[in-house]
């Protein structure tokens, strides 16, 4: 166990409240883990020995700074507000900050702060993520900060959702979303963190999604500089329903994320896309893990990233079809793009399959773009480094066209476009 | 369509027979003063026992991996005898005329007849019997091109300053737990040179075969190609059928210099055990070949036996321009698992590997590919394929893909692709429509699926593979 560890064994110790029980259990299997080396088959290329010895304070609201938080134009999003991994308030349209009390909801749609939902939303907590993660488990013990989202059956809430969390003060926090979509219920859900400063931050969410139920979701984990942050996404599908992801990723000094997708029910549809872009020196470590455990599931996966120079990606691509999951169609693909001699990508798609009338397949790559097709764009008049940013970027653009939500991905394009652009440039 | 499985579950293993020969066995168990009497038993230089020494006690200190998709009960390494060999091999017989009938008997019925009158011309013979090698077939004709092909054991009699210039380069004698395990206690095995420019006359081949119960065979294999050498060589195993498991672990190192060429070829067919699981062997092998500037090694395995399959015959490209190839069908039933595949390590500039994977699953058998491709910083232009095919038949089987990527050059490309699917109702469906019978269409599909790797093979192995295949797949569906 690290010293980093050890404080959290000890910080959690000391935290009481309804989910207690819960917390216990997740206590008792956080002390159960090893810490991981370069042998645990889980963090073979994210090396933890930044955090290992460090001693964080943890986030109190008094580091809040009371600058906005930006909007994404044209989305006209309802924003859970979190700073440091601190509820803020609710804010529509930039406007400042409102208690949840004095929020006015859409129909349809009810959220309560973690610690108000006793018992009652209970059932979601620990369901849909599996309890192999480790910082999962430190989430489990610490996270007191954090929101139920509950979207009634039958109900559509058009607005996009927005959960926001801005890192601005070198602190320690943990904050979790339970969002569980009711039967035959719509929404949109926006996971948004961001921020570069020296903090170590947890943020997981669980949805839960009842039969015949559509959810949109995005993770944008857009952090930087000197932030270590550990995440995660985990869903459990019901009969039907229909789930359509996107991951956006930057990296940072260390920065994980943990995608599940369980099938639980059966004909359930999920449509994954991730795209990581990784400036010079970051490091950015996607781990998805797709669980067919009933028959006639849908998934397709597609993960796409640019990684700079002195960066490194990692990538791990996990799709399970248990022994009764027949008739599933299940496919992942990860391509990848090297800027520089000095970045480094390692991806590992996994295929583990139990049954036999399935349709499953993987594909990954690792390259450069091509040379005849910079030689084409040349010859058309383009000049080659502009060629050359059109394809790279072209790459990945491809995925972010693809985002159903129009206002979201023109807000992206631009921010990634200048990413890229300057990463070139270096 | 599961009855008929049943069937091909049962079906006979054919090399399953023991033969009756006296042998002098080592007790069980394992401590130095074991390795000791295997290295005076073979004879060997001080510095041979010195290295086999060092390897043990590293071994003692490494933790058994447990990475590998598998599961089996642990293995008890003090259960085991290290040592067994014919009783008449002890007073080393000068020609096969004085080699024990029983011991020929043993390969006749094996299909592989020692006389060299009655051979497949073209092909040099080493037969090693549990920790022994009985026999090396056309040794004279290969020696007139300067060609040496000969037991391990003598080669480090004969020609100490090769075998110590190379053994243990490419698969350091702390590489891994089984291949330290391997450097303490090894036996025999076969040693190849290839002078430079020879182009060696004839394919060379080597058939293990473990007879004695509650043995180990520890074969050691060492491939040396000089520049511009060229050099086709083929492994086979059986065993007999026990409800015990054996343990089989063997190191082969390939050395591929300058411009030279090893084409290495495994029908690998040990007892893989009942339909039960019980008995089999235990088949944990270290494989690697080092490639020098345009040198080209190419793998190719047929596996279909082995209670347990542990093996990841690799390449490391270290000159420029070099090549690997691995070329892989991997079948498992019963309660067979098999964890394979290849490791591909490009140094050199302008290398190129290319990986076909072809697994097939029956039974409640599981069938792992696990791979690795490594493109380090200076592999500029580099170049890697891979395509893992998985077939099912059943569905009580498994099968999995674990491939890894590594890439820190942009300059290198790497593709993998991987499927799964079935036996089709429709591609069956045709078959049958124009006549053939289920079992035949079965085979006729699954042959196909593997044809890839198939025609890699020497013709006569690829004969044996396809047999083999046919075999196996015997009465899976009716």
């Amino acid at each position: 166990m690290s010293e980093w560890l050890a404080s959290v064994v000890d910080r959690a110790e000391r935290v009481d409240d309804w989910l207690s029980p819960a917390r216990q259990q997740a206590l008792q299997r956080l002390l159960e883990q090893r810490w991981p080396t370069r042998r645990t088959e889980a963090w073979r290329y994210t090396s933890l020995h930044t955090l290992e010895k460090l001693q964080l304070p943890l986030a109190s609201a008094a580091e809040n700074s009371t600058s906005e938080i930006p909007v994404i134009d044209g989305l006209q999003s309802l924003d859970f507000v979190f700073e440091n991994g601190q509820f803020v308030g609710v804010a529509e349209a930039g406007h400042k900050p409102q208690p949840l009390e004095q929020a006015r909801l859409p129909n349809g749609l009810s959220v309560h702060a973690l610690l108000d939902s006793a018992n009652t939303e209970l059932s979601a907590f620990n369901k849909a993520k599996p309890s192999h993660h480790l910082f999962g488990l430190v989430n489990d013990v610490l996270a007191q900060q954090g929101l139920v989202i509950h979207i009634k059956a039958g109900a559509t809430v058009a607005q996009p959702i927005r959960v926001v969390n801005r890192l601005s003060a070198d602190v320690e926090s943990h904050h979790r979303v339970l969002v569980v979509v009711g039967e035959g219920a719509k929404a949109t859900v926006i996971e948004h963190g961001f921020g570069s400063c020296a903090s170590v931050s947890t943020a997981f969410a669980e949805f839960t999604l009842a039969a015949n139920s559509q959810l949109e979701h995005y993770r944008f984990a857009l952090h930087g500089g000197e932030a270590q942050f550990f995440g995660g996404s985990h869903f459990n599908l019901g009969e039907h329903a229909r789930l359509n992801s996107t991951v956006v990723g930057y990296g940072s000094q260390i920065s994980r994320l943990d995608i599940d997708l369980n099938h639980v029910g059966e004909h359930a549809y999920a449509k994954m896309n991730a795209v990581y872009l990784l400036a010079p020196k970051e490091h950015f470590d996607l781990h998805t893990s797709i669980e067919h455990m009933v028959p006639n599931g849908t998934t397709e996966e597609n993960a796409r990233g640019i990684v700079g120079d002195k960066a490194r990606a990692v990538f791990n691509g996990r799709i399970h079809i248990h022994r009764d999951a027949q008739k599933t169609l299940a496919e992942l693909n990860n391509r990848n793009l090297l800027l520089s001699r000095g970045g480094h990508i390692a991806t590992k798609p996994e295929l583990e399959i139990y049954a036999d009338d399935v349709q499953c397949a993987h594909g990954a790559t690792v390259a450069e773009i091509a040379e005849k097709e910079l030689y084409y764009l040349q010859t058309r008049g383009i000049p080659r480094s502009q060629a050359l940013v059109m394809l790279n970027f072209g790459f990945i653009q491809e995925l972010v066209n693809q985002m159903p939500n129009k206002a979201i991905s023109e807000w992206l394009a631009p921010q990634l476009r200048e990413r890229f652009t300057a990463m070139e440039q270096k | 369509m599961s009855d008929q499985l049943d069937q091909a579950i049962a079906r006979k293993y054919d090399a399953g027979f023991v033969s009756d020969i006296e042998s002098d066995t080592f007790p069980i168990g394992l401590d130095e003063s074991v390795i000791e009497r295997i290295s005076a038993m073979k004879n060997e230089p001080e510095w041979m026992l010195e290295w086999r020494l060092q390897a043990f006690r590293s071994w003692l200190k490494m933790k058994e991996p447990d990475w590998a998709h598998l599961g089996y009960d642990p293995i008890d390494y003090q259960s085991i005898s290290y040592y067994s060999a014919p009783k008449s091999m002890k007073d080393k017989p000068k020609s096969l005329d004085e080699v024990d009938p029983e011991l020929l008997r043993t390969y006749e019925k094996l299909g592989i007849p020692l006389h060299e009158q009655e051979m497949l011309a073209g092909v040099a013979v080493d037969a090693v019997f549990d920790s022994v090698s009985v026999v090396t077939t056309f040794r004279e004709k290969l020696e007139e091109a300067g060609v040496i092909f000969c037991p391990i054991s003598e080669a480090i009699q004969k020609y100490p300053e090769l075998v110590k210039k190379y053994i243990g380069s490419v698969v350091p004698k702390t590489d891994n737990f089984f291949a330290a395990l391997n450097c303490a206690v090894f036996t025999d095995g076969s040693f190849v040179y290839i002078p430079k420019g020879v182009r060696c006359p004839m394919e060379l081949s080597t058939y293990f075969r473990i007879n004695e119960l509650n043995t180990g065979q520890f074969e050691r294999t060492l491939i040396v190609a000089d520049e511009g050498s060229y050099v086709s060589y083929l492994e086979g195993c059986t065993a007999p059928q026990r409800d015990e498991n054996q343990l089989h672990a063997a190191v082969v190192e390939l050395v591929a210099l300058d411009d030279a060429e090893i084409k290495y070829s495994t029908v690998q067919n040990w007892y893989p055990g009942d339909e039960n699981g019980k008995g089999g062997i235990y088949n944990f092998v270290t494989k690697r070949g080092v490639c020098e500037k345009n040198a080209k090694i190419s793998w190719t395995q047929v596996e279909t036996g082995s209670a347990i399959t542990w093996k990841y015959p690799s390449c490391i490209l270290r000159g420029d321009n070099s090549v690997g190839e691995f070329y892989s069908v991997a079948l498992t039933r019963g309660r067979q698992q098999a964890d394979t595949g290849t490791k591909m390590i490009h140094l050199g500039k302008n290398t190129k590997s290319t990986i076909i994977s072809k697994g097939i699953s029956a039974g409640n058998s599981s069938n792992a590919y696990r791979g690795l491709v490594k493109m380090g910083p200076g592999a500029d232009g580099a170049r890697n394929f891979t395509e893992c095919d998985s077939l099912l038949i059943g569905d009580k089987c498994a099968a999995h893909t674990f491939p890894y990527i590594e890439s820190s050059n942009p300059s290198a490309i790497v593709e993998h692709e991987a499927t799964t699917s079935k036996v089709s109702d429709d591609q069956l469906f045709l078959c049958q429509q124009r006549g053939l019978d289920e079992e035949k269409a079965i085979s006729m599909i699954v042959n196909g699926f593997c044809k890839e790797v198939f025609k890699e093979l020497p013709m006569e192995f690829a004969v044996e593979a396809g047999k083999l295949l046919e075999i196996s797949l015997e009465g899976s569906v009716g």
